[in-house]
């Protein structure tokens, strides 16, 4: 059985399998000039975490637990939106740090004297109005779409879709967004000249966590990882389409970055909260729906591309054609979990995610071409018979909509987020 | 193909991370350096009011420049930094509902977490022309002193604070108290 040759993956080629990371990593000069750079960001931010807990430190604390807790759900989504292949953690980790240590450290010295600039060759007017809105974003997205150009150096083999660059340039924003957040809480602090308190950090939180999290640094880094995706694999366009992809790329991260710091509606649409969540919304939601509609469109790229790897075996007991179709979409996977645990149990559904799992890491050894497949099938297998023995033993989905749980469930999500952000905008005075 | 063990891909390697760590410099020194290179002081009238933000207004002492790099006018809020030479008079102007010696406290608790500054001597009520009340004190710090004021006008805090060196503090700080003086808060009217 081979791949269907209408895929959309076959008519973009998007997905190009990358080799195992191994220990060439280290035989990279890259590898060893961004560890250092990496390390000169660490001293540089440190020297500002040293001056804050020395005149700040319960604030600091506060602020560093709290933001910490919010980069939690942020990590799970960034690190899910590619299930099938799941990017090295390593190479995460050096992403994230990228963005914290790295990508602020040049920002703050960067955009403060693009500022100045904009004071000196402009007018204080323009760079009070617009400063914040035309200097941040230059300095911080350029800063930020180089640690998607470093992982790229590093380890080229792991950036092999287009999805790949959206999930790191998302790390890089994510490192980066979490310790702004943290540098605006203690400013806020010192500011307010009332001592070590916490009250301005949990206002910071509130109003640079909750309300502004959603479509902030994590949204834009997404933005222009998509576009050095493009760049690195897209081999098969000339140089200048693939430039220009990636441009545009960062191009619309900037554009995001301007549009959500603009005094454009800083007057707001009238008093209250409706008022101030419909600014939220206008500033906020055309980036995210263009980021998410780009993330689908990359992921199920990708998921006809090593479903088609699976389809290949032609073999039942590693995956159905039911599976398959379960396994193309996010939101079909999570529906076959949601399956297996009311027809039989939560112990199902953990070893559906597991099934999955070990699929996907099946799919992507085929489509590197290793000859030996028999621990990845093997794997397969071992969680198949645990499924027969749980009584469930296809991961499907239902027919229909799905579970109503389920159902209930995301509308239940949904409206928790909406009542936190009432809630948080309501106590930060737009009530 | 390699030469003395290293290969080609590591030398193109090698150039890309040396280009990428070009591209960080060129932000983090490359426009810092550019900024210096370029005066941030302009000239300023004074003999006529100077819209600092919130609606608050000062006339600058004679010979003043105003500093751009510090100067942020806005609708509700704003700063502007004046230089008469080496010594510096920042005033600030903010949205505030607290008391007047609640908006001392915090502009003395910012002065002495500053490492090495401290207020000095006691505090003197002192007014503006156009009848804004306020609280003035004194500080010092690592080789310069300085002077801060406090004022509370509806819904705004105007701070006050100039720092320099003693020698040339003496000299202009008549001119400053005068601007001080002309401090006034006039809000714009709608329609």
């Amino acid at each position: 059985m081979t791949a269907e040759p209408r895929l959309r993956s076959a008519r973009s080629a998007p997905v190009q399998p990358g080799a195992e990371p191994d220990r060439g990593i280290w035989r990279r000069p890259a590898f060893w000039i961004v560890i250092a750079v990496v390390l000169t960001g660490a001293v540089q931010m440190s020297l500002i975490a040293v001056r804050f807990a020395k005149a700040y430190p319960i604030a600091l604390i506060t602020a560093t637990a709290l933001f910490a807790l919010l980069a939690v759900p942020f990590w799970f989504i960034v690190s899910e939106l590619d299930f099938l292949e799941r990017e090295p953690p390593p190479l995460l980790v050096l992403a994230f740090t990228w963005g914290a240590l790295v990508a602020t450290a040049v920002s703050i010295p960067g955009s403060a004297a693009l500022d100045d600039l904009m004071a000196k060759l402009g007018s204080p007017h323009l760079a009070a109005d617009w400063g914040a809105a035309l200097a941040a974003p230059t300095v911080e997205e350029i800063a930020k779409a180089l640690g998607v150009v470093a992982i790229v150096l590093v380890a080229r083999a792991q950036v092999n879709s287009v999805l790949d660059g959206v999930v790191y340039g998302a790390m890089v924003g994510l490192g980066f967004q979490i310790i702004e957040d943290i540098v605006y809480a203690m400013g806020a602090v010192a500011l307010a000249g009332r001592g070590d308190q916490v009250e301005p950090v949990v206002t910071t939180f509130l109003l640079r966590g909750l309300l502004s999290g959603v479509w902030s640094h994590t949204l834009f880094g997404a933005l222009a990882g998509a576009g050095i995706g493009y760049l690195v694999v897209r081999a098969d366009r000339t140089p200048r389409n693939r430039l220009g992809v990636a441009m545009l790329g960062v191009l619309g991260a900037w554009a995001s970055h301007v549009l959500w710091n603009s005094p454009l509606l800083r007057d707001g649409l009238g008093n209250g909260a409706v008022a101030l969540l419909a600014v939220l919304m206008l500033k906020g939601l055309p980036p995210l729906l263009l980021i998410w509609l780009l993330v689908r469109s990359a992921h199920d790229r990708e998921a006809d591309y090593y479903t088609a790897q699976l389809a290949t075996l032609d073999d039942p007991e590693l995956v159905t054609a039911a599976e398959l179709e379960a396994l193309r979409s996010g939101s079909r996977r999570a529906s076959a979990r949601w399956h297996a645990r009311v027809r039989a149990g939560l112990r199902a559904r953990a070893a559906v995610r597991r099934l999955q799992r070990a699929q996907a890491r099946l799919a992507v050894e085929i489509s590197r071409g290793t000859p030996d497949l028999s621990r990845r099938c093997q794997e397969v297998r071992r969680h198949r018979r645990m499924l027969v023995k749980l009584g469930h033993p296809e991961a499907v989905v239902p027919a229909g909509k799905g579970p109503w749980r389920r159902t209930a469930s995301a509308a239940f999500s949904t409206a928790l987020a909406i009542a936190v952000l009432w809630a948080a905008v309501s106590t930060l005075g737009g009530g | 193909m390699g030469m003395g063990g290293v290969t080609r891909r590591q030398r193109s390697n090698l150039l890309g991370a040396v280009s990428l760590v070009a591209a960080l410099a060129g932000l983090a020194f490359g426009l810092p350096a550019l900024n210096h290179a370029l005066p941030s002081d302009r000239p300023v009238p004074t003999d006529r009011p100077y819209k600092i933000g919130g609606g608050v207004t000062v006339v600058p002492p004679p010979g003043s420049r105003i500093d751009v790099t510090e100067t942020r006018p806005a609708d509700d809020s704003g700063t502007v930094l004046f230089r008469l030479g080496p010594v510096r008079y920042l005033v600030s102007v903010q949205p505030y509902d607290g008391t007047l010696p609640a908006a001392v406290a915090r502009l003395r608790q910012r002065i002495t977490g500053t490492s090495g500054y401290q207020v000095t001597g006691t505090e003197l009520t002192v007014a503006t022309a156009s009848g804004l009340a306020g609280i003035q004190g004194g500080y010092s710090g690592p080789g310069r002193g300085g002077r801060y004021a406090v004022f509370v006008a509806d819904g705004r805090t105007i701070e006050v604070t100039v720092c320099g060196d003693d020698l040339d503090l003496g000299r202009t700080l008549p001119a400053i108290d005068a601007s001080t003086g002309t401090l006034r808060y006039a809000p714009e009217r709608a329609g």
